[in-house]
């Protein structure tokens, strides 16, 4: 089975589509969390002055929930479902990287409970912690 | 960790994270209402747990915990 999914592969996980895709990596999936990537490039929409504006961490933070929400649909043998963000709290951002840096996403499962999934995110860019928080996630039935 | 400090324990999360007067958290009322949980911050509750006492809340076990009295057993019964 496909562990690794790199630029358009992650097409066959996430709903978005260019100029709107905020993940470019989905690594280390278990059932407790995976890693994600972004490298940040100029013409990003969520760009402005050379720096990533804070609702492109959000986004870069769903978009990888969404992407672990989908690999679960993957790997469980049917086509990757559509997650739906429930909730985002405790979040914090603490900078606003730059063109040209490669976020680092880790995902962390809090809990599940009927349906829906509490994840941690915490962004880093290179050792510097970016932005943190929890996401929930449901996925749609078939 | 005895019974009754499990208990007070339980509560005294529980109280403090849904923000509900501890003095409505007995045996037998029902978790859902008296936290006031809807589907979203059930797995809230499920995660704390988790944080607090180390013990995992399978989705099929949680229809069988409904009251405190359920959850307080559940835990005795799979703290470490």
């Amino acid at each position: 089975m496909k562990t690794v999914f790199r630029d358009a592969e992650l097409f066959d996980l996430i709903p978005q589509r260019p100029p709107i895709v905020m993940v470019d990596l989905l690594q280390n999936v278990t059932d407790s969390g995976a890693e994600t990537g972004l490298t940040i490039k100029e013409d990003n929409l969520f760009v402005h002055n050379g720096q990533m504006q804070e609702p492109g961490l959000i986004e870069h933070i769903a978009q990888s929930a969404a992407a672990f929400a989908g690999f679960k649909g993957y790997a469980d043998g049917g086509q990757p479902r559509l997650g739906y963000i429930g909730e985002i709290k405790r979040l914090f951002v603490y900078a606003r990287p730059c063109v040209g840096a490669c976020l680092h996403t880790t995902l962390r499962v809090l809990g599940e409970a009927a349906g829906i999934t509490l994840l941690a995110a915490e962004v880093k860019d290179g050792e510097a912690l970016v932005a943190e928080g929890q996401m929930k996630i449901f996925l749609k039935e078939d | 960790m005895n019974k009754e400090e499990l208990i007070e324990k339980v509560n005294t999360t529980l109280a403090e994270e849904f923000e509900t007067d501890i003095e409505k958290l007995t045996p037998d009322a029902n978790i859902k209402k008296t936290l006031e949980l809807d589907s979203l911050s059930l797995v809230d509750m499920i995660a704390l747990i988790d944080n607090e006492f180390g013990v995992k809340i399978a989705n099929t076990e949680l229809p069988k915990i409904q009251t405190f009295q359920a959850l307080y057993d559940y835990l005795e019964a799979n703290m470490k």
